[in-house]
Parts: C-alpha cells; structure tokens; sequence
C-alpha cells in the first residue's frame, strides 16, 4: 500500500494517496460532490471557497478559516476541514446560518458560503464580538450583493450562548487520537511530482540537498496562486508542519533593564500566530499584519514565507529591513545568520543555497525612545497589496536624529534602504521643514515603474508624502486631533 | 395580515447558507460531457492571416475544434446585429473568440489553446473617447433631447460654467463567472442551462446561430450568483459556444470562464466623457444647460445605443431644467462591447448634473444642498422632464428636506469646515445628492411578461414567469404575491426554475423592472384562476350533497368570495368555509382548469428616440443620500465616515429584500466612484483583472455609520403600490464622489476640484499635489454657522 495522508472532512475519514494529494483543497472537495465550496478569483482574495481547519492544540481541535483554493491537500494531513457542508444542515442550521437567513445576508448566495465559515470561526470562542471584530473576522470575504451591511447585522444577531462549537458538533475524542497520528511520521508521496513532510530540520535539510530544486509550500499563500494562474507545479515539494522546532515562538532574556529584546520567530509559525504577540511588544507592526491580508491569508501564511517570496512589495520586509532583522538559514554544512538586508540580491533572488531552510527569523525590538513609523498604501484599504510600503525608524538624541533606517518597498525591483535620506537626516532635528526636504531627497532615490496599482509619478509622490505624514504622527498636538471615527477602526492604533 | 409587505426570507436563503443551492458548475458532470473553452484574442486590433488549427486538434483528449465557419450565421445583437460571436478576418479587441474548443477535461483544452497557431497583422487601435471621435468611429445615430432655447437660457444667466466631466468603467464582479451547460436532445434540439439574465436572447442567439427554429432551443436558468447586468447579453456568448459543441458533437457541453479570463473579455459600465457649459442665475438656478454626452461603447452595439438612452434621460435626474439640449454620442474603440450594468447608464448622467450642481455651489460660494433644493423638481409646476413626461407624484423635495434634517447635514456641515480649518493631515467633505430614476424600459415593447400558475391537487401552487432570480429576490416577491392573491402560505407556493419552455418571447430581467411585469403577470394569472374557484366555491356552497349546500343558492350566486388563509368563503358567511386545497380539489373533480397563463403589458408608454420626447417611464423611483467623506492628504485614502440613504419605494412588497437592494447598490456605486479602477496596458491588455488588482469594496469599507431608510408612500400605478428599488439606490452613491470633491476644494486653491469618476488614491494624491501652494483656509473654532456658510468660498 502506498503511503497515503489522513485528514477528516466534515467528520469523515478520508486517506489521499498519488497524485490527489497535489489538488488543491477547494477542488478537491467539490470534486467528492461537496460543491457548497465555491470557487471564483482562485488566488485568496474573496473568501468564497473558505472552509474551516481544524489541527489539535491540546485536548481541542483549534479551527481557524482558510482560503481553500490555494491549500493543496498534502498540506492537510492531520486536519478536520469542515466546509459550508459540515456546519448545519437545512432544518439543523447553526446559528449563524440562522441568522444570514433571518438578516437577509445572502442574495445571489455565491459568496454566502465562505461568509458562513468566515463567521462560524468568530463564534468558536463563544465570545461576544462587536461590530469591529465582526468585520475583521469578515475582511477575507468579498460580497458584490449585499453591501456587507445585512453581513454584519447577522453576525451581530447571534447570540454566541447557542452556539454548538466545532468541539462540540464533532467531539475531539474520537478525532484527536487519529489527527496526531497522522503526522507522527515523515511522509513521502511519490507519484507524478514527489512530496516530502519531515519531521526534523536535518531530514528536511537532508531532503533538499538531495532533491535540488525542492520547493517548500508551507503556508501555499503564493505557491496556490502561482498554481491557479500560471500551472506552476514543481517536481518536488515539502513541507514542515511536522518539524516541532519550527513552530516557536520566543522573547530573549532582557540582559539589561531598558535593552531591546530580540524576537525569535520559527519558519512555519503563523502570521495569525505572531499578532498577538506583535499587538502586546510593537502595535506599529501588528497594524501591517492586521492590514496584510484576510484571516484566511494570515491562518495560512508565515513570516519566513512572506521574506522566502522576497516581492519588492511584501508587506513585512520594509519592518525588517529597519529592524536589523536577521535570518537563520539551516543546510547539511550547518547552520548560518544573516542578515535580512545581505539575503536579497536582485528581483526575487535570494541569498539561499539549494540546500538550505528558512528555520528562524530573529527580531530586535526597538529601543525605548526611538520613532518607528510603518505606512501601507493601497488602493484599498483592507486586503489590497500595497502601491508602497514604508519602515521609518529614526534613533534621536538631544542633538538630533543619531540614527535612521528607512526601508521602502514598491519602489523598485527589492526592499531599498533610502541611504541618502538617512544620511541627510542624521543630525537634523524632526522638523516640518527638515522632513519635508528629506521626501524631496527622497522620491529622487527611488526608481519606481508604472503599473495596476499606480503610476510612477504617483509613487514618487507618495514616498515624498510619506515624511510629511511622518512629521504629523510625531507630533501629537497633530495627533491627537486625529478625527476618532479613523482610530475607532484601527483597533491596533494607540 | 397578507404576506405582500412582510420581510420573508429570500426563497433560496437556507440552500445559500447551506451550500446547496445550484450554480451552473455545481451541477454534477454526465459521463459522456465536454469541457469548453474559447481561444481569445490576445491583441486589440488585427487581420488574421492564418490561422492554424491542426496541432491543437491534436491534443490528446480534444474532440472538437471550431471557427466561425461551422456556425449557420456569425453575427447578432440585442439592438443592432453587428457583433460575430467568432473574429473571421479582423480582430477588434482584446478577448474576442477566434476558436472554440472542446476536450474530455479542461487540462487537454488548456493545452490544446496553447496549440492554436495565429498570425496577425496588427492594425491601429483606438482606445480613447478622443481617438474615436476624432476619427468618427461611432456606433448607431445621435440622439438628441432638447427642450426651450438655449440662447434665451444663457441670455439670462448671471453666471457660465464649462467643463468635461469623465467617468470610467466598472466591472460587474459578479461572484459566478459565466457559465453555461447544453444537452443535445432528439432531432437537433437543444437544452440550455445558464447563468443569464435574459433566457430568451440566449435561445434566440443560439438558433441563429445555429441555424435551428426557437422551438428546437430550451434555456433553463435557476438562479445566477450574481448578474448586476452583466449576464443581460454577454451570457450569451459562452452558452452559444456550449451549444455548438453539443449540437455538433452531440455530447454534453459545459463552459465556465475563470475570473481572469471573464474580466478580460467582458464587457463593463460604459466610460462617458461629458462635455457642459451652464448658465446659472446668481441664486444658483440652471436657466441653460448644454450637454454632450460622449460613451466608449467598445467594439459592437450591444445595449449602448439603450444606455446612451438612458443617460440623456437622466441628465436632468432630480433637477428642473428649462433650456436644456442634450446630445449622445456612442463611440466604436477596440474594447470589448461594454453592456448593460446596474443604472444602465442613468449613473453616467445623473453623476454630470450632481457634479454640475456641486460646482455651481462652488463657484457662488454656497451650500450645494440649497442649490439643489431650488433647482429641484417641483410638485405642481416646473415638474416636466427635458423630454416632456410630467414628474408625477412628485416626492423629491419631500426627502431632500427630510434628510437634510435626519442626517444633520447643516450641523455635519459646520462641523466639516471647522475640521478642515484645523487639521493639516486630513481633509473632510459632505455631500447630499439626489436621484430620480425612470422605471420601464425605454424600448417600449420590452415593457410586457407572461406567467404561468399551476395549481396542484393538494393545493400547493408552482409558478413560472420569464424573470431570472440573480439574488435580488424577485423570486420571493412572486411567491408573496401569488400567496396573496389566493390567500395561502407562501410554503404552498414555489417560484420554479425560469425555462423558455414555459415562458416564451420573454424580456430580459433588468431596468429594475422584472418583479413590477412578471409580478404583475403572476397576479393576472392568479386572478383568472381565483374567478374559476369562485365559482367552483359558489357550487360547493350551494351544492347538495357534493358541497356543504348550507348557503341559499340566491344568495351563494352573488356573494363575493373571498381566499383568506388558507381557506375559501362567501363574505356574507366567513363562518362556512373550506380550505383552499379542499376547494382544488373539488374543482378538479368539477373537470376545471387549474393553471393559468397571466399576461401584462405596461400602459400609457411612449418614447420616441428620434425627437426625444414621449413617457417612456411609468413612474420614478426617487431618494437621496448623504454622504461624508474623510481623506488622508498624504495618501490619497478615503474612508466613508458615514452615509445616509432615504428613498421613497413605494409600499414594498417586502422590505427586507428592498432594504437589501439598497444597501447593496450603494456599496456597489461606492465602489464605481473610488477604488474600481480599470487599468489597462498600452496595448489594451486590461491589467486589473481579478480581485487582487481590481477592488471592490470590502466590508471594512462600509461606512462605520451607515443609516438607510425608506419612506412609505403608496405608488397606485404599479403592482400593490411598490416601486422598483434595483438600480436606483446605486445612483445614490454618487453623494460619496460629490463628497471628495466637497473636501478637495478645501485645499484647491480656490480652483474648482475636478477629480475624475473613480476618484482613486492617487487621482486624489496627484490633484492635491498640483495645487501648489495649497492652503487651508484657516477657521477657528466658535465661527457662526452663518459666517461659514458664507465663507465656504474657496473656489470663487
């Protein structure tokens, strides 16, 4: 018998096995029938094929939405997916479903199932939400019916106390034992492309080395995109879900009172993962991270493959870039760091050897004191990839600024550091005037191209725009006439 | 209580939350079935110089390959035929199908495309309004309306204003792309389900196609996710490519275009570029006012001769205007055809008045809602329209005055210029605009449906009619008034799957109108059927020993019967009754028909496109919104602070599903004028064409305060009083774009903003840029509110 992988679907075991284990999940289902999953843009931006995951945590089964069209079933060994199928039934509705129906929050109805999994997720806690947590359970799921409104006064009419959670409907006991199992071992599936699950780094490394050209697919937020839109199959993938070490998260020691402490982040921890940790230690960076994508992207999505991707446009790498982050890179001649910066060399080119692994991303905290400004631009702002991407961290002192570190993306071919800029505004105290001639340094430093998300020009006056904007969140009396309605709605603004 | 005016669910609420509604590719495969698809053009103008078809026919699994030399006739359209389904010789855009192709799985077709070997000579394209023009390219006549004497208007303005006025396209997003599935039958027939708004054109299409009688062709619709006018014509390309498939292969035949190729090679709401002069009195009143409307009709006809109709007549929208003279003007470029979408043109026009008004303001330095009010429609006077209908029922000032006060406008007011006095970072606008949209087609002969009620023997009714249910919920507003008017429960009543074969010569479901005709054609239908039970009724009464026989015959034979509940009885004695089934039943055994075929016809319309005069609209749905703006000066980003949207519609039929439609056509217009940017290539390849690059509004962009309500007032011209709420709340959205070009002026310099339709971050970023030197006016806090209003001058 050839090796197969285990999942749970809507309660049912199910073993995969040769080349099934390589569809993606959302055509998966429908092709067992289970076509209540829709499928519409195909690249994870409108929700309609999300379906629910479970994994154990402990003695539960934690169900997070993600975006089934751009999940490979390989990736689901161990998992309870539960579609729109799985949640309630005509007659046994849950009460989410209850409530879409009663608020008239489907019309066309194609959307209404990814909405239905989206807000099912919200209510496996039990709690309360408000009309904020609402819609940002709710960002991943485009609607072109309802105008969202009839959406939210469904979510904010259920009344969380009747609510049969996950755990309940399908009771992890018999479940769990079988889950766990499943991804005890490391897993090869050979058939026309070849995938590999190890369970430790040095299988992994071991793996890569002798298997060139392996890619890893760990959160699939690109690799499925890239599937979809332009039949990129590569021979051979791997992924570590099943390497423990790679899923922790650590704060180092604080050595000295008032000393920055570095984050240690491990390659397939998740975005969803890092926020609350960011929203506690750096509410500046949990604002990208709540901007960056849907739930969906973010239960899927990690760190490591957000710098792994290396687009001029990734939402984090600006951060880093300012932060001096650095990166840990695993391969069979031993383990290496470097530095966030030294990891790029062109377009999408990575300073990475075949053989080696993403296993560790390492953090600084910024210092007391310091100023860290980061901006997204997007057409839209929720759920849209970035025209521009700014990190503005500047050290000051009484005589000036001591150092600055400023990092754009989208305004050339990788992440750039605005050298001159810095430069020019070491020594300088903030002013109006000084940062505005520091954005007419700047947008002469940058190279920007023209295309959908803006023009050139346009570019160029954002970058310059983006230190008068810094000025006025640096000053508070500015600040604080803010109008409330916009911070009512950034959870994550101080 | 009745069930017309109740908030019922919408008829497939508890499959669409289930998942188990039906979409075209939900239906499972049958075995023999061929996957479709369609080699498209990827250049906007060229002559093929050969085309070379033998390695993709050689691709394992592909069973057919066809060109438009296996099609009967090459060429249709809904007004004027002029578009091939096919390119033969000569590309004109980008998208346009030159080879059809059918294999045992989408991979074999997928690579069978690749396959296809094209060569082209490449011709000039046109893309711009301007190149068209300048070259003459249009399509059909100019229409004009013209009312009065414009020199005499201009003679007694105060005050001229010129401008152009752009508005861009906007895709239909609906969330199912098109899609089709054909069964071949016996002796060349054909059974078609698709995802369309218009069963009718797709049978008509494809037996032209195909050269087949309609009575060889069925369209079945059940349901689309999502229409917005999008799948009123341009359905029918891929079901007439699955149809000849199936009639040639004789195998089922199933097509359903992805995201990415359905944006590309659809067509969208069409760009208008308006030019206006307008005369105004120093009071604000328009005394002249000279239109030219411009579209970018795309490569073919398709509706825009009808959207471009559509458009002149709403010029005027909530607005008097005494010399007017209106011109449209459909130009031909290499894109595809654009086609109907959700306002069907009335946006474009009504968007030029509402931006002309603004400026109006601007220019005297007063508040645009004022101006608005005086230059409103009257009640009694100054109530006809450009093109000579008289604005019955008039109840526009009604809601202005109403809103005004509901959303706090003139505090809001205040409190926007103050805001904008003191902060640097940010800049506020508020604008309320109106609407006042005609509801009919403007072809008059599309103003008419049939229905079909079959009354089963356990008293459970089934009803046909010729509109499609694309979520707007005329479904569930049938089945409320079919249980009406035979005084059931809705659960006894089922709106089936629309199919030409039980309703034929049927009009498309658009123009806001499908549940005012096949509603009304329901209830005629319904009617007939209620005379036949009556006077089974009467019978069963009177009658001994089949009936109860407890009412004098004298007295059954006159009495009015009444269907209540469930239950049938004589209004002089609700006491002996019989339940509705019962009394079926009875009939039936009484050898009674028990279905119905129901027919309306809209009365009194007129329209006569070559003089522009006539009333082509039954009545108007009207309302108004207000809508607040906050945009971040360094970014360009907008957000919608919040929006209140009043209208008057009628006594809905049900207000859940009008409230729905409301709520969804403003976010929807939300949309058109602010992040829907349609980006194309030099080359006219369309760049934004999936969700990643093209925006939609999100649910965080529904404004955090969101207020829509509805004035009840009685429409007595139309089925149960309602009005149509379908397109008309889309218009309202444009309060939103009046909005950002109320808070740009407030940094213009004292220029007149004129920001684009839609109004971008970076259209926004770039204007701010390049008003240099701008200042904010500066305000302090306390200014009287009379002082501001007078001061609000910046543009002078």
């Amino acid at each position: 018998m050839p090796p197969s992988l285990l999942f749970y679907l809507n309660g049912r075991e199910i073993t995969v096995d040769g080349n099934d284990a390589f569809q993606t999940v959302a055509h998966f289902v429908r092709g067992l029938g289970e076509t209540g999953t829709k499928l519409v843009c195909e690249e994870g931006d409108c929700g309609s094929c999300s379906v629910l995951v479970g994994r154990p945590e402990g003695d539960a089964i934690v169900y997070r939405p993600i975006n089934s069209c751009i999940q490979f079933v390989y990736q689901m060994a161990g998992a309870h997916i539960v579609t729109v199928e799985g949640i309630g039934r005509r007659k046994e509705l849950h009460p989410v479903q209850q409530a879409m129906v009663a608020c008239h929050g489907a019309q066309c109805g194609f959307c209404t199932p990814g909405f239905i999994v989206a807000m099912c997720s919200l209510f496996e806690s039990r709690q309360n939400p408000d009309e904020i947590d609402v819609r940002n359970a709710l960002t991943g799921n485009l609607c072109r019916c309802t105008g969202y409104e009839p959406i939210i006064k469904a979510a904010m009419s259920v009344d969380p106390a009747t609510v049969r959670t996950m755990n309940e409907r399908y009771p992890p006991n018999n479940l769990l034992p079988r889950l766990r199992e499943a991804t005890h071992n490391s897993l090869l599936i050979e058939a026309d492309r070849r995938f590999f699950a190890p369970v430790t780094v040095a299988e992994a490394v071991r793996f890569k080395a002798d298997n060139l050209g392996t890619i890893i697919v760990q959160g699939a937020t690109d690799v499925g995109v890239l599937h979809n839109k332009r039949g990129f199959d590569p021979p051979v993938v791997m992924n570590l879900s099943r390497i423990p070490a790679l899923r922790e998260i650590a704060l180092s020691a604080e050595s000295n009172p008032g000393e920055a402490q570095t984050l240690e982040i491990g390659a397939t921890v998740t975005l969803s993962e890092l926020e609350p940790f960011f929203r506690e230690h750096l509410p500046q960076f949990a604002r990208i991270l709540h901007l960056f994508g849907a739930p969906q992207i973010r239960n899927a999505g990690t760190l490591a493959g957000n710098i792994a991707n290396g687009s001029p446009i990734a939402d984090t790498l600006p951060f880093l870039y300012v932060m001096g982050a650095s990166v840990e890179l695993t391969g069979t001649a031993g383990v290496r760091r470097i530095g966030i910066e030294s990891l790029y060399l062109g377009y999408r080119k990575l300073d990475l050897r075949p053989d080696e692994i993403i296993t560790r991303i390492f953090l600084p905290l910024p210092a007391a004191g310091e100023i860290l400004e980061l901006y997204k631009v997007s057409k839209r702002r929720h759920l849209d990839i970035s025209t521009i991407t700014a990190a503005i961290r500047l050290g000051q002192s009484r005589d000036g600024v001591t150092e600055a570190r400023i990092a754009f993306g989208g305004v050339g071919p990788t992440v750039v550091r605005l050298r001159a800029t810095e430069q020019f505004l070491i020594g300088k105290t903030i002013s109006r005037e000084t940062l505005r001639a520091a954005g007419a340094i700047a947008r002469e430093e940058i190279s920007p191209i023209s295309d959908v998300r803006g023009s050139a020009d346009f570019r160029r006056q954002l970058t310059q725009n983006i230190f008068s904007k810094l000025y006025f969140a640096t000053d508070e009396k500015e600040r604080s006439r803010e109008d409330a309605a916009r911070v009512k709605r950034d959870r994550w603004v101080s | 209580m009745g069930v017309v005016g109740r908030n019922i669910p919408h008829d497939s609420a508890e499959g669409h939350v289930t998942g188990e509604s039906i979409y075209i590719d939900d239906i499972p495969p049958l075995r023999n079935e061929l996957f479709v698809d369609f080699f498209w053009a990827r250049t906007s103008h060229a002559r093929i110089l050969s085309l070379e078809l033998t390695a993709a026919s050689r691709v394992p699994g592909i069973v057919a390959v066809f060109t438009a030399a296996d099609l009967t006739t090459n060429c249709f359209g809904p007004i004027i035929h002029d578009e091939p389904l096919m390119a033969t010789d000569v590309i004109t855009f980008m998208g346009q199908p030159i080879v059809v192709l059918a294999g045992e799985t989408r991979d074999s077709v997928k690579r069978a495309k690749l396959a296809v070997a094209i060569q082209l000579e490449p011709l000039t394209p046109i893309f711009t309004i301007d190149e068209a023009l300048s070259q003459n390219e249009i399509i059909g006549q100019t229409r004009v309306i013209s009312r009065g004497n414009l020199a005499d208007g201009f003679e007694q303005a105060d005050h001229l204003l010129e401008g152009v006025f752009i508005s861009g396209g906007q895709d239909h997003f609906y969330l199912e792309s098109q899609a089709a599935i054909v069964y071949p039958g016996e002796g060349d027939t054909l059974t078609v389900h698709s995802s369309t708004q218009n069963p009718s054109e797709v049978q008509h299409v494809i037996a032209q196609l195909l050269g087949l009688r309609l009575n060889q062709v069925v369209c079945i619709t059940r349901r689309m996710g999502g229409g917005f006018g999008g799948k009123e014509c341009q359905a029918t390309h891929p079901a007439a490519m699955a149809a000849l498939v199936a009639h040639k292969t004789k195998r089922p035949a199933r097509i359903a275009y992805n995201k990415d190729d359905d944006m590309q090679v659809t067509g969208k709401r069409h760009p208008f570029q308006n030019r206006y002069e307008v005369g105004f009195t120093k009071e604000g009143a328009i005394t002249a006012l000279q239109v030219e409307l411009v579209s970018d009709g795309g490569a073919y006809a398709d509706l825009s001769p009808a959207v471009m109709g559509r458009a002149m007549t709403h010029v005027d929208n909530a607005y008097y205007l005494p010399n007017v003279h209106i011109t449209g003007k459909v130009c031909r470029t290499n894109t595809p055809p654009n086609t109907a979408f959700r306002g069907f043109g009335g946006p474009q026009g009504v968007a030029t008045i509402e931006n002309i008004l603004e400026e109006i303001a601007m220019r005297l330095g007063r508040d645009p809602v004022d101006i608005r009010m005086l230059n409103c429609y009257g009640i009694s006077e100054r109530n006809v329209t450009p093109y000579g209908q008289v604005v019955s029922n008039n109840n526009l000032p009604l809601l202005f005055e109403e809103l005004v006060s509901r959303s706090d406008y003139r505090a809001r007011r205040d409190d926007v210029l103050v805001f904008n006095g003191r902060t640097e970072t940010q800049l506020k606008g508020i604008s309320m605009t109106g609407v006042k949209f005609g509801i009919s087609f403007n072809t008059k002969f599309l103003n008419q449906a049939n229905a079909l009620v079959n009354i089963y023997l356990d008293g459970s009714v089934q009803v046909s009619t010729g509109a499609t249910e694309m979520g707007q919920g005329v479904n569930t507003k049938i089945r409320q008034l079919v249980a009406d008017e035979l005084g059931i429960s809705t659960d006894d009543v089922t709106v089936m799957i629309t199919s030409t074969e039980k309703n034929n010569n049927t009009s498309a479901t658009a123009a806001s109108s499908a549940a005012d005709l096949n509603g009304s054609a329901a209830v005629d239908a319904c009617r007939k059927l209620r005379e036949r039970l009556a006077e089974c009724a009467r019978d069963y009464f009177a009658a001994s020993p089949a009936g109860s026989g407890n009412i004098a015959d004298s007295v059954v034979r006159s009495a009015m019967i009444r269907f209540e509940e469930g239950f049938v009885f004589a209004e002089e004695s609700p006491d002996t009754r019989i339940s509705f089934a019962q009394l079926v039943h009875y009939s039936y055994v009484q050898q009674v028909s028990l279905g119905e075929r129901g027919f309306f016809a809209t009365p009194g319309l007129a329209w006569d496109a070559e003089k522009g005069v006539g009333n082509p609209f039954l009545y108007f749905t009207q309302g108004c919104a207000v809508s607040e703006v906050l945009i971040d000066r360094f970014t360009g980003e907008v957000t919608v602070l919040r929006a209140d949207v009043l209208m008057d519609i009628g006594r809905p039929i049900n207000p859940g599903i009008d409230r729905g439609q409301m709520t969804g056509a403003f976010v929807q217009g939300m949309g058109w004028v602010t992040t829907e940017d349609l980006r194309y290539a030099d080359t006219g390849e369309l760049l934004s064409h999936s969700p990643t690059t093209y925006k939609i509004p999100n649910i965080q962009d529904l404004p955090m305060d969101f207020n829509v309500d509805y004035i009840e007032i009685e429409n007595s011209v139309n089925i149960r009083g309602s009005k149509a709420t379908g397109e008309p709340p889309l218009l309202m959205a444009i309060s939103v774009w009046t909005a950002i070009k109320h808070a740009l002026s407030f940094a213009s310099n004292g220029e007149i903003p004129k920001p684009v339709i839609p109004a971008t971050h970076e259209e926004i970023v770039m204007l701010l840029a390049g008003y240099e030197n701008a200042r904010v006016t500066e305000l302090t806090a306390g200014v009287d509110s009379e002082r501001l209003k007078a001061d609000n001058s910046r543009p002078s």
